[in-house]
């Protein structure tokens, strides 16, 4: 076994907090190493340069690990879960295939406890995180508009929003007739040049990459300027395991090289950065005599909790074309109407809508998100113009509270090409979720009837709607309740850091990347801020 | 059977085609357009040719029988009450047919630029999005914060 010499902080994992944490020690003057097992996408690699890029969609650039089967990815056993966890192996991890739309967390999503007497408070706030939004948004460049009363006042936006089109117009006319909330998005995704990167030329499908890096995956954004710093990255490193020193800190790695060599890795301070799966499944991997149950576990609670964002989805169709297919996949329109507790309607917290784009061709005759494929035989044609370019999908967001029982724990047989035991996922969706999604099917629908959708059909939860993977390893103050502090520090492992979607308390009611990369941030300040 | 065994049957996977998606309103059948693609998908991938595979076969024994020269001698009636027998026979397999039907077809240049669309990779030229007019957000603002202070 090869060993490296000792570096100051090694981060596992290069994506979105990875990188955020990584760029901030750097500049700090620390030592820092990362080791990603994936590997650079390189811009001509994507499938957007071929005529038929949409076909990659369900094949090589899928979101699933489980269908893309790539040589860096690990196999994901999700048969005890109604909703397939997504997630990318590369530099810029799921930031790669995200579709970038990119609110906050609200003030409230961080006192859930206090306000609704559910789950937990964080023990940090909104006010704690803001300057970390701020710094998180210049980083990444921000498509928006302020003034949105969904939020506290933020910072100017980088550039302006995203275009919404006819079909942006069409759906915010929708809004506009209930009287409901709606703004245009925040979206990482540049509508004009910034920061030496590229705007955005609308060409549509974002969850397969971005090639020319108007979209803010962190191989394009935080990656660079943390190599300027002395940051130093190791692809195709495939961490086995944490290891522990004499003194109960841990001391470094042991992982897979490109080579499939075991080589070790020693380091003064270790961040985990593998998101809500890869972090509780390395944990779990990490056993020895002081933690039988795995790493930084005497709480019980690594791998439990697992938050999705269960998603259901609605589309309407019109008799007009709409122009869905351009334009960035994702991000259009959010309406936060019913994000807050209102117990009269059944359910405590609440969701987003999120306005998609419309669907490509393929997508449009396989049903996109909704899943009714378009009838075959002598009635397709008729059908299937129905629907091209005349759809409109709102999805519903709900916030999933943490429950025990909902984990993450090693599969007994199922392991990765190295050998380490994969991930298996056990989740059940809440009757408080399911309560929500129908409130916001039934609400979707009203919006959709509004906006001029002649018929309305609905999924009532996407399976393939695993993008959001949280709450596995908890921030908390006590050791019996959480496993990080409010620093990101475990509570058992003095020089452990966890960074990514697993310590999220709780996890709102909107996408959680901008929170997860403030986080970061945030616990890479503390670290500083001890070291000095 | 692989993707070379369906080859084989190449006469009878093109007629399917086309029953799935005949030539309507100035778009040919799938049988031109989405072949090479159902055959590259079984040939590419062991689960989606042996799927492929049972759907054909499928199809090809439910035709003996049914009339000398088999499925292609079949009126569009016959072809389609046969096909969703098996579609009710084999629903894996036949959702499979379907699917990669639709993707060869609707991944085809001559498919998308009778949709109106531009053929071609997406990179570099994107879209151009005229700007739309939007109702005027004066009315949201000014309900003022609707988020709770914790």
């Amino acid at each position: 076994m090869a060993t490296d010499d000792r570096i100051d902080v090694l981060v596992i994992g290069a994506g979105a907090s990875g990188a955020a944490v990584a760029w901030r020690l750097a500049g700090a003057g620390i030592g820092v190493m990362c080791l990603e097992q994936g590997d650079w996408v390189a811009a001509r690699s994507y499938p957007h340069w071929q005529a038929d890029w949409e076909l990659h969609r369900h094949t090589d650039w899928s979101a699933e690990p489980n269908v893309r089967r790539l040589p860096q990815d690990y196999p994901v056993n999700d048969q005890a879960s109604p909703i397939s966890p997504l997630m990318y192996n590369a530099v810029g991890g799921s930031t790669i295939h995200w579709s970038a739309h990119f609110p906050r967390f609200r003030p409230s999503d961080f006192r859930v406890k206090s306000l609704d007497g559910v789950a937990d408070d964080w023990p940090i706030d909104y006010a704690t995180l803001e300057p970390y939004f701020d710094l998180n948004d210049r980083m990444v460049g921000v498509a928006g508009l302020t003034g949105d009363p969904g939020y506290p006042p933020k910072s100017p936006r980088q550039t302006p929003p995203i275009p919404l089109d006819t079909l942006g117009a069409t759906i915010a006319g929708g809004f506009e007739r209930l009287g409901w909330h709606w703004w245009p998005s925040d979206s990482a995704i540049l509508t004009r040049d910034y920061d030496g990167r590229r705007a955005c030329v609308n060409c549509g499908p974002c969850d397969l990459g971005c090639p020319i890096g108007a979209k803010a995956s962190t191989d394009i954004t935080y990656w660079p300027k943390a190599l300027a710093a002395g940051a130093r990255l190791v692809t195709r490193a495939r961490v086995r395991e944490i290891t522990l020193g004499p003194d109960g800190l841990a001391d470094g790695v042991i992982y897979y090289d490109g080579d499939g060599r075991e080589r070790r890795q020693k380091a003064r301070a270790v961040v985990l950065a593998a998101n809500g799966i890869g972090t509780p499944r390395l944990l779990l991997n990490s056993r020895s005599r002081d933690f039988p149950d795995g790493l930084a576990n005497r709480s019980g609670l690594v791998g439990r909790n697992l938050m999705f964002h269960p998603y259901a989805m609605a589309r309407g169709i019109f008799d007009r074309p709409l122009g869905g297919h351009r334009g960035p996949i994702g991000c259009s329109i959010i309406s936060q109407e019913f994000y807050e507790t209102d117990l009269a309607r059944g359910f405590v917290r609440g969701y987003s809508f999120q306005v998609a784009r419309g669907l490509s061709p393929i997508a449009s005759a396989n049903g996109g998100s909704i899943g009714d494929r378009v009838p075959w035989g002598r009635g397709h044609r008729r059908a299937y113009d129905d629907r091209f370019d005349r759809t409109i999908t709102v999805a519903v967001i709900g916030e999933d509270l943490p429950e025990a029982d909902n984990r993450v724990d090693l599969d007994p047989a199922l392991t990765d090409e190295s050998g380490i035991p994969a991930p298996r996922v056990t989740y059940r969706l809440s009757d408080n979720s399911r309560r929500m999604l129908d409130h916001g099917i039934a609400r979707a629908r009203e919006v959709l009837h509004g906006a001029g959708a002649h018929s309305v059909a609905f999924n009532p939860l996407l399976r393939a709607g695993g993008w959001h993977l949280m709450g596995t390893a908890r921030m908390g103050r006590d050791p019996a309740t959480s496993v990080v502090d409010a620093e990101g520090r475990c509570h058992d492992v003095a020089n452990l850091y966890i960074v990514d979607g697993s310590v999220m308390v709780t996890c709102a009611g909107v996408n959680p990347t901008s929170t997860i990369q403030a986080v970061a941030l945030h616990v890479a300040d503390g670290m500083i801020r001890r070291r000095a | 059977m692989t993707g070379e065994g369906l080859a084989a049957k190449r006469d009878l996977l093109i007629a399917v085609l086309d029953t799935l998606v005949p030539a309507a309103a100035g778009f040919p059948e799938s049988g031109a357009l989405a072949l090479d693609h159902v055959l590259a998908i079984a040939g590419a991938s062991q689960d989606a040719g042996l799927l492929l595979t049972q759907a054909l076969h499928a199809i090809e024994t439910a035709s003996r029988g049914a009339e000398a020269g088999g499925f292609a001698e079949l009126d569009a009636n016959r072809r389609e009450d046969l096909l969703r027998a098996v579609e009710r026979s084999h629903p894996e397999a036949f959702d499979a047919l379907v699917q990669h039907t639709y993707d060869g077809f609707y991944s085809h240049p001559a498919t998308i630029a009778r949709l109106g669309l531009e053929p071609g990779p997406v990179q570099p030229r994107g879209h151009r999005i005229e700007p739309a007019s939007l109702p005027d957000l004066a009315r949201v603002a000014a309900r003022g914060p609707i988020f709770r202070r914790a």
